[in-house]
């Protein structure tokens, strides 16, 4: 693998992390200082056994509400950057082994990605 | 409005211990977290696990990008691992959704209970060797090119080595994909034991190439958590700061801690914890059902036992 795309995939990894927990936190606060998130009182979201969980919050619909500096969407967006940094380093990955013409890895590392597609998107689509 | 911040903090201070333990003894940091979660905050397990998995993701990505640097993970052998763990993550994720719509959440303690003893064993025996016997290459080494080296820096020394038996080692993967769906653990020593027993690769490539498959199978894995409602965001939230603040203290205290017992309490602090997941799971399906004192001492009590047996076998040699 090429010194460049590997820099590349490093600092993907640290800058996915790093947007994540930052909106995580940003969130945190601006929910507890406004009491309430996306409409739910901060009593009902933070018990633990709160129904307010991934099933009942539109992902598409939280990240809407991120212009209006909405606590809660932050902290769902900052999740969903989360879970996205692997999958972009899997895409990478597809690059970088074309790019050294290894056919071979770029077949599996696109079998990597078909599964993880499959997790997000296919599964969700079919238990509907 | 001062009770939730502390319960924020309660979280994400169990975050933070769990990081530092898991990042000290190499088990990551999913692997204390569930259990602290569910036995001492009341947090349900299917909300334990899916913060714990959402962690994985963090502490993954956030050493991954140091280890790339120093070039000891191999991508291709992970990459094409990774094949039969997401796979397995999907089996695993789905297999939890079943277990817990049928009631069945004490399974999922009592699995975890012993995945969790059973992982400390290589946990104890780890350090015993460093540079593995070179096995003869076999088919998969070349097709696979399963060859590599890195700079030893403890030993100062350019590493050559290959894998072999890459059948071997997918077909663990594949489990330690279902366990990690299952629980919602990065089930590092499970995939450690694919790549460093099957495949015959050095201690090195194993650890870091684990942690850089960990993120890949959690991602999968919380994909399916995220639509079953898994995910709680005040949670999650709380155990993703937490276990990246404890896992980086635990990776700046892991080169100045030489101190065997102070190893040997960590040690402790799993060994109780394993088997009181595996007590509260048999009380919740009322098969034992014990209050809670005489659980937890009878908690310590199988730990000391369990504890000495591990010093004795293993203790003396170090």
């Amino acid at each position: 693998m090429s010194m460049d795309m590997d820099s590349v995939i490093g600092m993907t990894l640290r800058i996915g992390v790093i947007i994540s927990i930052v909106l995580i936190s940003a969130g945190v606060a601006i929910m507890l200082a406004r009491g309430e998130g996306l409409g739910y009182p901060i009593n009902e979201i933070s018990s633990m056994r709160s129904p307010i969980n991934s099933s009942v919050i539109p992902v598409l619909g939280a990240v809407g509400h991120v212009a209006s500096l909405d606590g809660l969407s932050l902290i769902v967006l900052g999740l969903v950057v989360l879970i996205a940094t692997p999958v972009l380093r899997v895409l990478l990955g597809i690059a970088s082994f074309m790019m050294e013409k290894d056919w071979l890895y770029a077949v599996i590392t696109i079998i990597v990605f078909i599964d993880l597609m499959i997790a997000i998107f296919i599964i969700p689509a079919l238990l509907k | 409005m001062l009770d939730i911040i502390l319960r924020f903090m309660e979280i994400l201070i169990a975050g933070i211990f769990s990081g530092f333990i898991g990042s000290l003894t190499g088990l990551g940091g999913g692997t204390v977290l569930t259990p602290l979660l569910t036995l001492f905050l009341g947090v349900p397990i299917y909300y334990a696990t899916g913060a714990s998995l959402i962690s994985t993701i963090a502490t993954s990505s956030g050493s991954a990008s140091a280890y790339i640097k120093d070039k000891i993970t191999n991508v291709r052998i992970g990459m094409g691992l990774e094949v039969a763990t997401s796979g397995g993550a999907i089996v695993g994720s789905l297999s939890a959704a079943w277990v817990y719509s049928h009631g069945l959440a004490w399974v999922i303690y009592v699995t975890f209970g012993i995945v969790l003893l059973t992982s400390i064993i290589p946990t104890v025996q780890r350090g015993k060797y460093e540079i593995p016997k070179p096995r003869q290459p076999d088919w998969s080494t070349k097709l696979f090119k399963l060859h590599g080296e890195y700079y030893d820096a403890a030993l100062g020394q350019e590493i050559r080595y290959w894998g072999v038996r890459w059948w071997l080692g997918e077909f663990i993967m594949f489990f330690a994909g279902v366990i990690s769906g299952l629980l919602g653990i990065g089930s590092g020593a499970l995939k450690v034991l694919g790549l460093d027993w099957a495949m015959n690769l050095p201690m090195k490539v194993s650890t870091t190439t684990s942690n850089f498959m960990i993120g890949v199978t959690a991602a999968t894995g919380s994909s399916i958590y995220w639509y079953f409602g898994y995910i709680q965001p005040f949670i999650a939230a709380a155990t993703a700061i937490g276990v990246l603040i404890g896992a980086f203290a635990g990776t700046k205290v892991l080169i100045k801690l030489t101190n065997r017992f102070i190893r040997w309490i960590f040690i402790a602090i799993l060994n109780f914890l394993g088997v009181e997941m595996v007590l509260r799971g048999l009380s919740i399906a009322r098969i034992i059902v014990l209050p809670l004192v005489y659980e937890y001492s009878a908690s310590t009590a199988l730990s000391i036992v369990l504890i000495a047996a591990l010093l004795a076998k293993y203790g003396r040699r170090r």
